[in-house]
């Protein structure tokens, strides 16, 4: 290892597109080790984004089977299928998997680890140890929860509403319970060490607007993990108690209040959807510009509603408790507020259509997955808008109107973020190239069949068809038998990745320091990067997204 | 880890390799801590909050079961968790001037009456199991079985005294370990700020109490 | 090192109290507020006496978090977030008593 410091000057010093030489032993964080102990034990954020994403895409697959055994279900309206105990254990799997351990860590446990230090050019986050920490607690706590609802079973879909969840489910709903419990001090520790790390860790010149929207949409979301997600640890805690010690504080029985739950449960469940959109949103902003080489439009408007949305987020929660009881008075309030979501949503999108506007495009995979990210969020974003229309809400409220609304939030959004994310740090994170026509296929592949699996179930809802019912009237099984047939394109386009990802990755074309001419500091360093992530102090340039095309925000056009 | 000059004198803190200065390490660190405070202040919100919506669903229920806790232990515990916050800030202050015995003494001290807080605290359970208001023990009959609706603010006491309690407790033992390691020789040119941002974490468990005595015993009453 | 022991020589007294003085008169200042919360717990003196409590302990919360937590001589950043959380449990309350106190 005496040569670790000439290599790292070398590839600093070279030229952006050619290869690092490799005939050596390469020197990258991935090679600088290779025992089983150095990855367990790693404090590196690099190591530790592989291990959560290693992990989140096993749970990925768990959720995926189940929505997989749902769809399957509902092909038949008389749920001849499976019975309907097993059919809502399947969807409890699948919505307590895919939300706690698969969405909410996603994107910032991966990409936010990996990348922030490398975006502000700092070494590692602030405090590596309970980064790794924040892993293993993730990982007790899922897995506890995962044995939970695959070997027992639970049948309370993934909100535990009480009284179903306290006093009338006799499935194992206390270890899910507490497993969800374990796995949120995991949030709150990524989230402050991100909180901390931007505060403190950022290289010398990296003055707040010159920060990528990825770090701008992290922080947001750290603040959500570390404001919101206490709130819900307690609710988990009083459910703990009321199904344990029969506490009676959402137990109707004793003049205990359900709705108290609800209360305490979005408190922390709607700012949720948030955290699983905001990082999307900053992956969206960085593949935009880079594949339109053009500067992204409004940074600062961009930067801004990040924070927005993860303020205002926290005065909406009542908008999924319309018909449950509330007050008239409060459900007036969260409606009303629950349309400022629109604003800063829309400054969003409109920003990266004015950047792709009059860009130098190229479609490679990750664009195509963010042009996909767009339009499916423009669906999922205005279908919310119905959604906070009381009126409305008291016809579709509980329906698969909401179920496709948030799958195209969920699934069109974070997803396709997710997807997107992958493939444009693919190089970066793995050194290797993946075969880009396969890519193009499952983008389309997915796109494709998430509409199919989706679409009709806005209009299945918008006849009446209740959420979470193992059976429904034989006229709506021709659009159910076309949704579980989309389901069966999205699973395709979910297979293909896992392959030719995982192929690149021994067969794959060496990558380039910065194969898609992006601009960053992540692309300023070796692919894949030394331990300590830059030779030397990285030089921060003064104007962040400085892409040749900067027309038309600033009156000028250079190439 | 490697020695950084400014730290030569009395009272310092040495440099981990992913820092760039010893004063990003320590903002980082006090700020890491209110981070993780924020949390806490949340959690326990929900908890004054879900008193509170009790209080306003059942009045006469949640008086009725305020009057049966131990009002004067509380109060008392109240004053033990003060001694302790004095205590703390004194230990802060001569980490500061680097006199390290003393410094250990007044840890000593905290944890102590940590420690008394918690046997006062396991009195008062003990007291109250005697007086039959343990409502979530289903086999023992419950003094104020005829009014159900106050066995949820009683309930709820006990969830709240009981996380106080493991916060505490997670405290002492905490405390206990840095202690052991402030009274080795060079803790504090090494690890001063450990003193500080412990310090914070122990004002805020009082705090947390401070608040919730009234809210619990006092306003109900 | 100064680790002075067992005695303290005058000037040694001296620069102790200068640092002691604060923590101190916080402590009594705490004692004193609590000792008023307590009398008004004991005795009851009027039907709307929870404000005056309530008062008493949101001054007590600032002590602690303003001197004894040093905030008042922390950096903004670390002011703000002390007030943020503080900030965020009044949105906590405030929705969620728009349902409870309109039902």
């Amino acid at each position: 290892m005496s040569s670790a410091g000439s290599l790292q000057g070398e590839a600093a010093a070279r030229d952006p597109h050619t290869p690092s030489p490799t005939l050596d032993r390469p020197d990258d964080y991935l090679h600088a080790q290779s025992t089983l102990r150095s990855w367990f034990l790693t404090t590196d954020h690099k190591r530790i984004a592989l291990l959560y994403l290693a992990s989140i895409t096993a749970f990925f697959v768990v959720g995926a089977v189940a929505a997989g055994f749902v769809r399957l279900a509902l092909v038949v309206p008389d749920g001849a299928i499976m019975t309907n105990d097993t059919y809502n254990k399947a969807f409890t799997i699948h919505g307590v998997v895919m939300v706690w351990f698969f969405l909410i860590p996603s994107i910032p446990a991966t990409f936010g680890n990996f990348l922030i230090p490398l975006m502000i050019g700092a070494k590692d986050l602030a405090f590596p140890k309970l980064n790794l920490a924040s892993w293993y607690v993730f990982m007790t706590g899922a897995l506890f929860t995962l044995a939970a609802v695959v070997l027992g079973g639970v049948d309370t879909g993934w909100t535990f509403y009480a009284p179903l969840s306290t006093a009338f489910s006799n499935t194992w709903v206390l270890p899910a319970l507490i497993g969800v419990t374990i796995v949120g001090f995991s949030s709150i520790l990524t989230g402050l060490n991100f909180v901390v790390t931007i505060h403190t860790m950022r290289a010398p010149g990296m003055t707040w607007f010159r920060l990528p929207i990825f770090v701008w949409t992290h922080y947001a979301t750290s603040l959500i993990f570390l404001l919101a997600t206490p709130v819900i640890t307690l609710a988990l805690i009083l459910l703990i108690a009321e199904r344990a010690f029969h506490v009676g504080v959402f137990d109707p029985a004793y003049g205990g209040d359900p709705v108290l739950f609800q209360h305490l449960f979005w408190f922390y469940s709607h700012p949720a959807v948030y955290i699983m959109v905001l990082p999307g949103m900053g992956v969206i902003s960085e593949i935009v510009p880079a594949f339109a080489q053009k500067k992204l439009f409004g940074y600062r408007f961009v930067a801004y509603a990040a924070i927005g949305l993860a303020s205002v987020t926290f005065f909406v929660w009542g908008h999924h408790m319309f018909v449950n009881g509330q007050s008239d008075l409060a459900s007036l309030a969260f409606s009303a507020l629950s349309f400022a979501v629109a604003v800063p949503s829309a400054v969003k999108v409109y920003n990266w259509t004015a950047t792709i506007h009059k860009g130098s495009l190229r479609l490679d995979t990750p664009m195509l997955y963010a042009m996909g990210y767009i339009g499916l969020f423009v669906l999922g974003g205005l279908t919310g808008l119905y959604l906070a229309t009381l009126a409305i809400n008291q016809h579709i409220h509980a329906t698969y109107f909401v179920v496709a609304h948030f799958h195209y939030i969920m699934v069109g959004g974070t997803v396709l973020a997710f997807l997107g994310g992958l493939h444009f740090w693919w190089p970066k994170i793995t050194g290797r190239m993946y075969s880009e026509p396969w890519g193009r296929i499952s983008a389309l592949f997915i796109f494709i069949g998430f509409n199919v699996t989706f679409f009709p179930q806005f209009i299945l809802g918008y006849l009446g068809m209740p959420r979470r019912y193992a059976t429904y009237p034989p006229e709506f099984q021709l659009l159910n038998v076309l949704s579980s047939a989309g389901s069966t394109i999205l699973a395709a386009g979910y297979l293909f990745p896992m392959v030719y990802l995982v192929h690149s990755l021994w067969f794959g074309r060496r990558a380039p320091g910065n194969p898609w001419d992006a601009k960053g500091l992540e692309w300023e360093t070796a692919s894949p990067p030394p331990p300590h992530n830059f030779a030397g102090v990285p030089r921060v340039p003064e104007v962040p997204y400085d892409y040749p095309i900067q027309a038309p925000e600033t009156g000028r056009q250079h190439t | 880890m490697s020695a950084d000059p400014a730290a030569a004198g009395p009272v310092g803190m040495t440099r981990a390799e992913h820092f760039a200065t010893i004063g990003q390490q320590r903002h980082a660190a006090t700020l890491g801590m209110w981070a993780w405070l924020l949390t806490e202040l949340l959690l326990f919100a929900g908890l004054f909050l879900t008193a509170l919506i009790l209080r306003l669903l059942h009045p006469e229920a949640v008086q009725a079961a305020a009057g049966h806790l131990k009002f004067w232990i509380g109060a008392a515990n109240t004053v033990v968790l003060l001694c302790s916050s004095l205590t703390m800030s004194a230990a802060i202050e001569l980490s500061r001037l680097g006199w390290q015995r003393m410094m250990v003494g007044c840890l000593v001290a905290t944890a102590s009456l940590g420690a008394l807080f918690l046997v006062l605290k396991g009195y008062e359970y003990y007291a109250d199991y005697e007086e039959h208001m343990m409502p979530f023990l289903a086999r023992r009959p419950y003094a104020l079985a005829e009014q159900p609706a106050t066995r949820l603010f009683v309930n709820l006491y006990y969830v709240a005294t009981a996380l106080h309690a493991v916060h505490l407790l997670t405290g002492i033992a905490i405390l206990v370990g840095l202690t052991w390691k402030a009274s080795r020789p060079g803790f504090l040119q090494r690890h001063q700020n450990w003193i500080e941002v412990y310090g914070l974490y122990w004002h805020f468990i009082d705090l947390i109490w401070i608040i919730a005595f009234p809210v619990l015993y006092v306003v109900n009453r | 090192m100064r680790n002075p022991r067992p005695a303290l020589d005058a000037k040694d007294r001296a620069l102790l109290w200068s640092r002691l003085r604060v923590p101190v008169r916080t402590f009594l200042a705490l004692l004193a507020l609590l000792a008023v919360n307590v009398g008004l717990g004991a005795t009851r003196p009027f039907e709307q006496v929870w404000l005056v409590e309530l008062a008493v302990v949101a001054a007590m919360a600032a002590i602690i978090v303003l001197v004894s937590m040093e905030v008042r001589h922390e950096r903004p950043l670390v002011r703000l977030f002390a007030g943020l959380g503080f900030f965020w449990v009044a949105i906590l309350f405030g929705m969620t008593l728009t349902d409870y106190l309109a039902r």
